[in-house]
């Protein structure tokens, strides 16, 4: 659907001509982003103020086409895709930033990039907590929109932990603040707004909280025959009582694809390595890393390093945070799949994560945040081969129903979007969804903030025969 | 029961979370308003109320459903108490940390619908940060749930914060689940009354790392509890050089008199706010988050000049137990936020003909 000529002439004049990209071969750009679809967008706009969204959103809103905002497009669910066409809001020229370290917060525009913000805070002795692994490139912005995690946010909480208050745009144009740095009565908007995934408002400022450094970080390294036995580990960890910063595990592929890139150290022959790192101050980062260490060898570690200083914690983090990358080294396309299960349950279904891979004769690398019981398995394919798509998208679906029967959830940190949609009637009822669905009715009564996206669709083809309905694992209560 | 002088026609002690659906549909088919009560630790909070037919108890909804030690999660219906959940946790070496005022007695629903908590978010963030699953029974009948009982979670709208501290205005909260914490292998409570206490609340948020909770008082006391590592416990408490003392929780602040109102500000505003309270005032405040309790029996007009300088600094002052002719003359919550007409639309949505405690909430 090309964009109506009076739209693109009154998107010009609002952020000018040179920040509207309509040229279909520009658009191929802004079509993808980190997930598997791509659609390309009708127009491309650039604003650079708040001002400049809102006047863009009532455009959208008055025009009756679909508006999607986009950060850096390293989303992994679809977010920023533009499904039904229509305008892609890019945030690329919205990079204000400013830390205010008395009050020990960063007022953000939706275009800063995560690291930039960690750079900057750590300026004053501070920093971000969420740190997802796409962090040297996603925005702030997104990170909200998505409520992003990081393998920090075992100890210090997922984004919405950490955002204060935003600026936003509602769908009918309206400019306006929701949540604040103290607590204010009414509603909580702001709750609802981070996560919406782009469905109920544009966000155009983030006012974020910021944490002081820890005295002293302690990074543990530890190797293990078996992915089994490191899960055993993690859960004798949380047992002693013990919530690390972070905790992260990589399996045997992952571990020889990033040895080889980043030589971290990490030892090839091990079945599974864990990162464990402890913060605070010194006296409990030794008595914690004593203890996890302790306990790592009594669950028959082979292994167990101590960082000695920042450049070998940055190392080993390294290995982890670029494990991604890492993996093109074994196929050329990667599929990477998230969903959080009680953590007591990850070793089962991580069993069932590979049987389901050897069913599909397809290679699975993990890498995760085992403390949280997030998973990420990595299916790692070519797209040249015939039907590789489709039988990657299979594995990936029983893989997820394996998450959802041990009790878990679709995604912990990387969204729905277009990717697990179909897949919400499996851990909501219908009237779970209808409730969520009022919010979106609510906030976005004609739908044309990023449609298509969180819901199923009621018109795609229905591909779960004989899953329909809730999974009884689903009722928590 | 009575609530700004009205008493319910009936009360309703549903035993599970179907019948309580049931019967607040029952209501609202009628046009009967209901309000939802818990332990009744804060049926003084909210704007006046303008009509009560039924009493909604979850007194009969009161399972731990489950504490799972080694996934750190807790799932528990409404009913339950604060004292019934510490109770399945302490054996776990868990707790979940909220440690509102008024307690005995406080339910997990009540402590919700509340938005109330204590000191120790310092340490620990509030309710907020750790509920993770809500279900909820709406006036048409429906239960609906969201979240669910893993620690990580961004599967579809974040809903239950929207009835954090809503007073039951989009629904009555029936089972929630929370993500819990391990307690600290070490505590200690500190207590200093040196002369000038605000030097000292400087001295502990400038530690290296911040107590799990710290608390002022206008006697000139300062509380603080710390928790963690023996190592790292022990240093705090020798750099405090405080003297210490027997855990007091809430007890000692406010001696059994009404709290007036909860002041919230930026943390560094405060201080100057709390000086601007009225000669003798009683208060009793959490440094660190910038919260403090304000008791005792102004008039009006005091109150709205206190309300006004807590808005001036980003702030608000909410009512907690006042008389119903203060919340009449200067409104429990304050100035309304710019979103009200959102808010309002959500409530609409949701609770169209006002059945849940009308008039009590912002919309």
């Amino acid at each position: 659907m090309a964009l109506p000529r009076s739209l693109k002439v009154a998107l010009e004049r609002v952020a000018g001509p040179s920040h509207v990209i309509t040229d279909p071969q520009d658009l191929l750009i802004f079509a993808r982003d980190g997930s598997v679809a791509g659609a390309p967008p009708d127009a491309v706009v650039l604003p650079r103020t708040a001002e400049e969204v809102a006047q863009i959103v009532r455009l959208a809103a008055a025009a009756g086409v679909p508006l999607v905002a986009r950060g850096a497009g390293t989303g992994l669910s679809g977010g920023a895709v533009t499904v039904r066409g229509g305008i892609a809001l890019q945030t690329s020229r919205m990079r204000g930033l400013e830390v205010d370290p008395v009050a020990r917060t960063a007022l953000v525009e939706p275009g800063v990039v995560n690291y930039d913000l960690q750079q900057a805070a750590g300026r004053h002795g501070l920093f971000y907590a969420p740190d997802p692994s796409s962090q040297k490139g996603c925005t702030i912005g997104g990170n909200a929109a998505e409520n992003s995690g990081g393998p920090h946010c075992l100890s210090y909480g997922v984004t919405t932990n950490h955002v204060m208050a935003m600026q936003v745009v509602l769908s009918d144009g309206t400019l306006t603040w929701v949540g604040g740095e103290a607590d204010h009565p009414g509603l909580d908007l702001l709750g609802v707004l981070v996560g919406s995934e782009g469905t109920l408002c544009v966000i155009t400022r983030i006012l974020v909280r910021l944490l002081p450094v820890p005295e002293s970080v302690v990074t543990l390294m530890a190797a293990f025959p078996t992915m089994d036995r490191a899960g055993e580990a993690v859960s004798a960890i949380i047992a002693r009582g013990l919530v690390p910063a972070a905790m992260e595990m990589m399996d045997q592929p992952c571990v020889r694809a990033v040895e080889a890139t980043y030589h971290a150290g990490y030892p090839l022959d091990s079945g599974a390595v864990l990162l464990v790192e402890v913060d605070g101050l010194r006296e409990a980062t030794a008595e914690l890393s004593e203890l996890a260490s302790g306990v790592l060898t009594a669950n028959e570690a082979t292994l167990v390093r101590v960082a000695r200083d920042a450049a070998e914690r940055d190392l080993l983090w390294a290995g982890r945070k670029g494990a991604m990358g890492a993996l093109g080294r074994i196929q050329p396309n990667y599929y990477l799949h998230d969903g959080v299960v009680p953590r007591t349950r990850l070793p089962q279904v991580l069993r069932e994560v590979e049987r389901t891979a050897q069913d599909h004769r397809l290679q699975v690398a993990n890498m995760f945040h085992a403390g949280d019981g997030n998973l990420h398995p990595c299916i790692l394919f070519d797209v040249r081969e015939k039907g590789a798509m489709e039988t990657v998208a299979a594995a990936g679906e029983e893989m997820l129903r394996a998450v959802v029967e041990a009790g878990g959830t679709l995604s912990g940190e990387h969204g729905i979007g277009i990717e697990k949609n179909a897949f919400m009637p499996w851990i909501y009822a219908p009237e779970d969804l209808e409730a969520m669905q009022r919010v979106k009715r609510t906030l976005d009564p004609s739908g044309y903030l990023n449609p298509g996206k969180i819901f199923p669709d009621p018109d795609a083809e229905p591909h779960l025969a004989g899953r329909a309905g809730i999974c009884a694992e689903a009722r928590w209560w | 029961m009575v609530i700004d002088g009205l008493s319910p026609t009936r009360t309703e002690r549903p035993a599970n979370a179907e019948d309580l659906a049931r019967l607040l549909a029952e209501a609202d088919a009628a046009g009967h308003a209901v309000v939802p009560v818990g332990g009744g630790r804060a049926l003084g909070l909210g704007e006046p109320l303008r009509r009560w037919d039924v009493a909604l108890s979850s007194a009969g909804l009161d399972r731990v459903i489950e504490a799972s030690g080694a996934d750190m999660t807790l799932t528990v219906e409404a009913g339950a108490t604060l004292e019934q959940v510490d109770e399945a946790l302490r054996p776990l070496g868990q707790h979940l940390p909220v440690d509102p005022q008024g307690g005995p007695g406080h339910t997990i629903g009540g402590v919700l619908a509340s938005g109330l908590y204590g000191p120790l978010r310092q340490r620990y963030g509030g309710p907020r940060d750790f509920l993770i699953g809500l279900r909820v029974a709406l006036p048409d009948g429906r239960l609906v749930a969201s979240g669910g009982r893993v620690v990580k979670n961004v599967s579809g709208y974040d809903l239950q914060k929207l009835h954090l501290g809503a007073l039951g205005s989009l629904g009555v909260i029936v089972a929630a689940s929370f993500k819990v914490f391990p307690r600290p292998h070490q505590e200690l409570e500190l207590l200093t009354t040196a002369p000038d206490p605000w030097a000292e609340v400087d001295r502990a948020l400038t530690l290296a790392e911040r107590p799990q909770a710290l608390e002022i008082d206008s006697g000139g006391s300062v509380r603080a509890r710390l928790g963690g590592s023996g190592g790292s416990v022990a240093r705090l408490s020798r750099e405090l050089g405080w003297e210490e003392v027997e855990p007091a929780g809430w007890a000692g602040a406010t001696e059994g008199e009404p709290v007036l109102a909860r002041i919230a500000v930026p943390a560094r505003h405060l201080r100057t706010l709390l000086s601007g309270l009225p000669e003798g005032s009683r208060w009793w405040a959490w440094p660190g988050i910038g919260i403090a309790h304000w008791s005792g029996a102004p008039g009006a007009a005091v109150v709205a000049e206190v309300r006004e300088a807590a808005e001036a600094a980003g702030g608000s002052l909410v009512l907690i137990e006042a008389p119903t002719e203060l919340r009449a003359a200067v409104g429990a919550f304050g100035s309304a936020p710019p979103t009200l007409e959102w808010m309002r639309k959500l409530r609409d949505a949701f609770d169209p003909r006002r059945t849940i405690s009308p008039g009590r909430f912002l919309v």
